[in-house]
């Protein structure tokens, strides 16, 4: 099991390198990542399959609900927090 | 009559000649043994890969039924999205709508014959597989500059239907897959053929009415977005839940593992090219994207 930290650095790393627009470093937790198209529409198809993968369990897209890509601390909450939205 | 307005009128003819009952052009066995050929086995996502090289022969096949289920369900998410894009533009007056004729004519048709390949993409996926693999694609509202969802609408559909034909119409003379299998493949190429040519002109028609009064910031996302979709499209053709059912391990390393080997990115642009070749002609795209 991945603790937090870990969780939200290897988010970073994904986001990152996926986009190729922004530095790790310079990615904290609350920077709006769809907002500011450092990930577009495209590349959540490819995020859900990467936090499949990392949370060890499928996503059901229908039951997403608005604003859980917007930052790392949503999609941490959304996906790996206790009382998940998937 | 514009050039535009009587190819329409000729896929119109085409599409009234051709009319099809989906009920009735199909025999449906009762019951399908998995262990034989369902997806040609070049076409099969993981085919020349290290992964693929160490099955056994009756899982290769058991994979084909997987990626067959997989080939007919992105179809379907993929009709969805244009059947409800399509009955939008249906009749509507001014920017996106349909506005002539012969294209309201010809949207009746398009909205027909993508309903029926819904029926039976989903009996073969609901009734030998047991479901219908998930939709993974997402969109995120956002403003457009006049004309350019209407393009992108369109370009979208085109590429996606390009890449799914070029699957249908070789899998439509294999005589190794399955009859069934064989003829869902022929009967979707039958209409599709005639869905490629007016998608090909549409995109075209809007691309050159639009995109000279777009900033330059508009038409460079553009390029991007159609790019990217090229990708995305192809990555759905890879599924780790495909992989899972078939009774491989590691779905989720095979997925990455897969996409980055060099035969299936050759393959990619192989199957990818007569559309990709005709967004550059057409400058759509500036440079090939690398798939």
């Amino acid at each position: 099991m991945k603790t937090e930290a870990e969780i939200k650095h290897a988010l970073r790393e994904w986001i990152a390198g996926t986009s190729g627009k922004i530095d790790a470093r310079n990615l904290s937790d609350e920077t709006p990542i769809v907002e500011q198209r450092i990930i577009s529409s495209l590349q959540v198809m490819d995020l859900i399959l990467f936090l499949e993968r990392l949370s060890n369990r499928p996503i059901e897209i229908d039951r997403l609900k608005p604003g859980v890509f917007r930052d790392i601390n949503s999609i941490y909450s959304g996906f790996f927090h206790s009382g998940s939205k998937t | 009559m514009s050039e535009f307005a009587t190819t329409v009128e000729r896929l119109c003819e085409a599409s009234k000649r051709d009319y099809m009952n989906p009920y009735s052009s199909l025999e449906w066995p009762e019951t399908l043994d998995p262990e034989q050929w369902f997806t040609s086995p070049e076409l099969i996502s993981l085919y020349g890969s290290e992964a693929y090289d160490r099955l056994r022969e009756p899982v290769r096949k058991r994979l084909s039924f997987y990626e067959a289920v997989n080939f007919f369900s992105l179809n379907i998410h993929g009709e969805k999205a244009l059947v409800e894009g399509l009955a939008r533009r249906l009749y509507a007056r001014g920017p996106g709508g349909s506005e002539s004729e012969e294209v309201t004519g010809y949207l009746h048709h398009f909205l027909d014959e993508e309903n029926k390949h819904m029926i039976y993409f989903g009996r073969f996926c609901t009734k030998y597989a047991g479901k219908i693999y998930p939709d993974k694609k997402m969109a995120f509202p956002r403003e457009y500059e006049e004309g350019e969802e209407d393009f992108l609408f369109f370009a979208k559909i085109m590429i996606f239907e390009e890449i799914s034909d070029a699957f249908n119409v070789r899998m439509a003379r294999d005589d190794r897959l399955v009859p069934l299998a064989r003829r869902i493949n022929l009967l979707h190429h039958r209409d599709e053929a005639r869905h490629l040519v007016f998608g090909r002109r549409m995109v075209k028609e809007l691309f050159t009415r639009h995109s000279e009064k777009w900033s330059g910031r508009t038409l460079e996302g553009v390029r991007e977005y159609v790019g990217n979709y090229l990708k995305a499209t192809w990555r759905e053709y890879y599924n780790p839940e495909v992989y899972k059912d078939a009774g491989l391990d590691s779905p989720y390393e095979t997925y990455s593992a897969a996409l980055d080997e060099p035969g299936g990115r050759e393959r990619r642009r192989r199957i990818s090219e007569p559309c990709v070749r005709y967004l550059l002609e057409n400058e759509i795209l500036i440079e090939e994207p690398l798939l």
